[in-house]
């Protein structure tokens, strides 16, 4: 079955171009249902059995280290590459059948890929020059999109006239030019600095609340993914392993890998004693009891327990509950201090205060206690 | 004078230390070869072509003869025609190369490039074989009841457009690919992503990105046609008399002094005027299949809002363009298939002759036919028992191996010195020690005879290599050169810091860095001068036979099969040479 999906409602509707101003534009994204993807090349799973679904609008980012797949599943939903079994369907329909230069998504590439025999201008009109849109309207919405990416001035200049972040801007204006119904990034930023970094982050949300788009953007940044995303999906080996909000993979990660993966991390093993519902009671390896939460699907009494290090805090002297370790270093880093415990057991732990008027930096040597609240620990799976 | 400060007696001699280190020295030795055996004969021709009262009687007489005039437009005629059917037939083959993967992918490029470091002579007897009246086409034309009996395929414009395209072919491919390599894959991408389909990838994206390889193949095979000789020769009829085939028929029947380099004059400033066009349109990289260095950005004008539309953007869109969106119905296979159709093809024009060929030397027949009626050794036996022939290999394996010598020793210090040195305008040093591969060598060869006389060189050993070695130093040049910008310099400066002298350093880091690229510069500049048959054809004597030299003889007297046995051992010569070469041959493909 072949799937028209070059008529795109809202997407020839001029009225359904939103002007400069930040007028939120809902509808026009597409619904995403990924069931049971899988790519592979040779033997290998590039895509091990991937299921995911996307509400229409939503801003989805697959978040892995390098390899684990994430521009395979991108380039799978983009049409550059086929599936070896499963399916994808946008709004409903399978797309297999559809030609990727009919799939009418958006697309931005970590190298820009703008077309350097063309004006900036030109790159922009690009898609609708293909689509067939006549004269005056394309160069009306390039001069929108232009001005909405505060890129008018730069309209006649060739790519190689601008600056990465600049080229990149064009990119992204590029592939929103035509109000798609999803648009892929796959890894926008990072050829870029932080500071540029940051600031593009900030454009690209606000884009996609002004056009109302299905958005599904790629990185291997864990900040960038926690400060864009409406949910995130962590990715390993070629399968998903957690799809949450930002603040639930925090703090709620499911393994040990999207734990470390995502922000620093301590991991302590210890035996459950008691559970009442998601609330346990765990000893750790030298004996010390301590309280955590779970999801309630841990089984087995042997767990592993996350800690984040702001959760920790440190003491002079034993309190209840805390467990005696010693300094290994300590560094200011501003806004925060960043020590490193040994514990008695020869596990080190990470701790992270803020920083406070009056405090020192405890000598490397000294005698801490550590401890955490019960709602700090969280089991995991 | 006594009183002459220390430090002024000191300054003068710390200087012409420095400057005896300078690498910029390591340039002189090839210099100072090629002013006195390539420069200054040249410049020798040009003087002799104006003594004519008034001086330029003799370049008058070129234009005003219309023999000399209509060779002169049909000349440019046929190298217009093979460089545009070079392009056409060129991008489906580069595209093949680029759009195949592993296996396939090697077979299809080693098909393709392999031919390029084969003797032109042979490539071209090898479309003899193929069109004459016994060979292959002529038989399966009469089989499938094409033909009713064979025709005559040889000696006519086709057979010249068809040999030289064949023979030319490989530059325009490798041009168009090292052009296709540098377009990001994501810009293709990026067209589909944004609603282009293949064609308008293709049109919209790909083309005008490799349009610079295009032209700058299209001017290398121009310029290659323009001095061409053997092809035409053997492949043309009467009426296919190409410029240079004059200048040689001249040189045989000795006319007026003056006249004949009069013509040598013309063919040589038409092809250094198109050299010189080509050179500022497309920077004189295109030469040795260098890249330009970025363009400087132009100066944006944020005020000017009208699209910078050139001449060809607007034909693409008036023209090509709905032509495109006529088509554009057509599946998507479709332009996949005509890819892997043409390209098909294209490989299929350049092996099929070298393997027709090669059957060929095993025939047992004693005339040329194919397929041989039955097969036999004794072709080989032939030639390695012929005194001649054997004369005739050692001849060329002995001046192949002096001049490669040369060719090495002069043009590697030179790639050291272009690449190391400081000194300003390396491009026009570059452009001159590369010049000789744009000079037509049947003007080299001209301009060679008379200093060869002069100096007794003539059917020397000495004096062949040396003359070989004007078209082997630009080889080595560039591949040494391009060896050399791949070293990597903190390296060098790593072992001179923890203490190594400049010839240790250069012993233990440079050379084996350079090594491969060393051994492929002797490989193809042996090739270059044991292939070589124009100069040999001006400077050797009747005692003095090279390979080539026997081959041109033996060709346009009888083809017979011993020809083929020499094709099939120069070609297992090449693929083994190649076979050695691969690591610096793929490393540069993939490097730049
Ligand atoms: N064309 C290909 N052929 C073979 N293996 C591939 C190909 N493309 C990707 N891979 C492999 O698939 C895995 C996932 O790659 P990719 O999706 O690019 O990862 P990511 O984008 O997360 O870094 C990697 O191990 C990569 O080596
Ligand atoms: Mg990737």
């Amino acid at each position: 079955m072949i799937v028209n999906l070059a008529e795109r409602p809202g997407a020839s509707d001029p009225a359904a171009v939103p002007g400069a101003g930040p007028q939120p534009q809902t509808g026009i994204g597409s619904g995403i249902s990924i069931r049971d993807a899988v790519k592979r090349y040779g033997s290998f799973a590039a895509a091990d059995h991937i299921s995911l679904d996307i509400q229409p609008g939503e801003f989805v980012t697959l978040l892995g280290p390098s390899g684990s797949g994430k521009t395979t599943l991108l380039n799978l939903l983009a049409g550059f590459q086929q599936l070896n079994a499963g399916e994808i369907l946008v709004d409903g329909k399978a797309i297999h059948n559809v030609p990727v230069h009919k799939r009418g998504f958006g697309m931005v590439f970590q190298s820009y890929a703008l077309f350097p025999n063309m004006t900036v201008a030109q790159n922009v009109a690009f898609p609708m020059r293909m689509a067939g849109l006549d004269r005056a309207t394309s160069d009306r919405r390039v001069h929108e999109t232009l001005e909405m990416m505060r890129l008018t001035d730069h309209a006649q200049k060739m790519p190689s006239e601008m600056s990465g972040g600049q080229q990149q801007r064009v990119a992204i204006a590029r592939s929103i030019v035509m109000r798609p119904r999803v648009v892929l990034m796959d890894e926008p930023l990072s050829a870029l600095d932080r500071r540029l970094r940051e600031s593009i982050q900030i454009e690209i949300r606000e884009i996609h609340r002004t056009i109302g788009s299905t958005f599904l953007f790629v990185t291997h940044d864990q900040s960038e993914a926690l400060t864009m995303s409406d949910r995130i999906a962590v990715m390993d080996a070629g399968k998903i392993i957690q799809v949450d909000t930002p603040d639930e993979i925090y703090r709620r990660p499911r393994n040990r890998f999207v734990a470390s993966f995502i922000g620093e991390s301590n991991l302590v093993e210890a035996e459950i004693l008691r559970r009442e519902g998601g609330a346990l009671t765990l000893r750790t390896r030298t004996g010390h009891q301590f309280r955590a939460e779970s999801r309630d699907e841990v089984t087995g009494r042997n767990v592993t327990v996350l800690v984040r290090p702001e959760r920790l805090r440190l003491h002079e002297t034993a309190m209840p509950g805390s467990i005696p370790a010693k300094v290994r270093s300590a560094l200011f880093l501003g806004e925060v201090l960043r020590i490193e415990v040994e514990l008695d057991s020869g596990e080190v732990m990470l701790v992270r205060c803020p920083d406070r008027a009056g405090q020192v930096l405890p000598d490397p040597g000294s005698e801490v206690h550590v401890s955490w609240g019960a709602e700090d620990g969280w089991v995991l799976a | 004078m006594t009183d002459v400060p220390a430090d002024a007696l000191m300054a003068p001699r710390r200087s012409l230390r420095q400057r005896l280190s300078d690498p910029a020295l390591l340039l002189l030795p090839a210099f100072a070869f090629l002013a006195f055996i390539y420069v200054q004969p040249l410049i020798d021709l040009m003087m002799t072509s104006v003594e004519g009262e008034p001086w330029y009687a003799d370049l008058a007489r070129v234009f005003s003869t219309p023999l000399y005039f209509d060779s002169l437009i049909r000349t440019m005629q046929i190298a217009l025609t093979v460089a545009l059917l070079c392009a056409l037939f060129g991008y489906p083959a580069a595209l093949l190369i680029q759009r195949t993967r592993g296996v396939t992918q090697m077979l299809v490029a080693t098909a393709i490039i392999l031919p390029y470091f084969i003797a032109i002579l042979i490539r071209t007897y090898a479309w003899m074989v193929l069109l004459g009246r016994n060979g292959p086409i002529n038989k399966v034309a009469v089989w499938l009841g094409i033909f009713d009996e064979p025709l005559g395929l040889l000696f006519n414009r086709g057979a010249v457009l068809l040999g030289m395209t064949a023979v030319l072919l490989p530059i325009m491919v490798l041009s168009i690919y090292s052009s296709l390599t540098r377009v990001d894959p994501a810009l293709k991408r990026a067209a589909m992503a944004n609603g282009a389909g293949p064609l308008a990838a293709f049109w919209r994206v790909l083309l005008p990105l490799t349009l610079p390889g295009v032209g700058a193949g299209f001017l290398l095979v121009f310029v290659q046609a323009l001095g061409f000789f053997i092809t035409p020769t053997l492949l043309g009829g009467p009426g296919d008399m190409m410029f240079a085939m004059h200048i040689t028929q001249q040189a045989d029947s000795v006319t007026g002094e003056g006249f004949l380099q009069a013509l040598a004059v013309v063919l040589l400033v038409i092809t250094l005027v198109t050299v010189a066009v080509a050179g500022r349109l497309l920077g004189f990289e295109f030469i040795w299949g260098g890249t330009r260095a970025a363009p400087a950005p132009k100066p944006a004008k944020a005020v000017d809002r009208t699209p910078r539309r050139g001449l060809s953007a607007t034909v693409a869109d008036t023209v090509g363009w709905p032509l495109l969106r006529m088509v554009s119905g057509l599946q998507a296979r479709w332009g996949a298939w005509t890819v892997r159709l043409m390209g098909g093809f294209i490989v299929a024009m350049l092996v099929i002759p070298i393997v027709v060929v090669m059957i060929i030397s095993f025939s047992k027949a004693s005339y040329l036919t194919f397929p041989p009626p039955a097969y036999s050794l004794r072709w080989y036996e032939k030639f390695f028992s012929d005194s001649n022939w054997m004369d005739a290999f050692w001849n060329s394996l002995g001046i192949a191996c002096l001049s490669a010598g040369i060719s090495v020793s002069l043009g590697a210090t030179a790639a050291m010195g272009i690449v190391r040195s400081k000194i300003k305008y390396k491009s026009t040093v570059m452009l001159l020690l590369v010049s000789p591969m744009i000079v037509p060598p049947v003007v080299l060869g001209l301009s060679l005879y008379s200093l060869f006389l002069k100096f007794e060189l003539v059917g020397t050993y000495l004096g062949l290599a040396a003359a070989h070695s004007i078209g082997g130093i630009p080889i080595v040049v560039v591949i040494v050169a391009a060896a050399l910008q791949g070293v990597d310099r903190q390296l060098e400066q790593g072992a001179a810091v923890h203490g190594a002298s400049p010839l240790t350093v250069f012993r233990t880091v440079t050379l084996p860095a350079i090594a491969p690229g060393l051994g492929a510069a002797v490989f193809f500049a042996f090739l270059h001068s044991f292939d070589e048959l124009v100069l040999t054809l001006f400077l050797s004597s009747p005692r003095m036979k090279t390979l080539p030299l026997m081959l041109w003889g033996d060709i346009n007297y009888q083809l017979n099969p011993v020809l083929a046995v020499v094709s099939t051992l120069e070609v297992l010569l090449v693929v083994g040479g190649i076979i050695l070469a691969r690591p610096v041959l793929t490393r540069r493909a993939g490097g730049h």
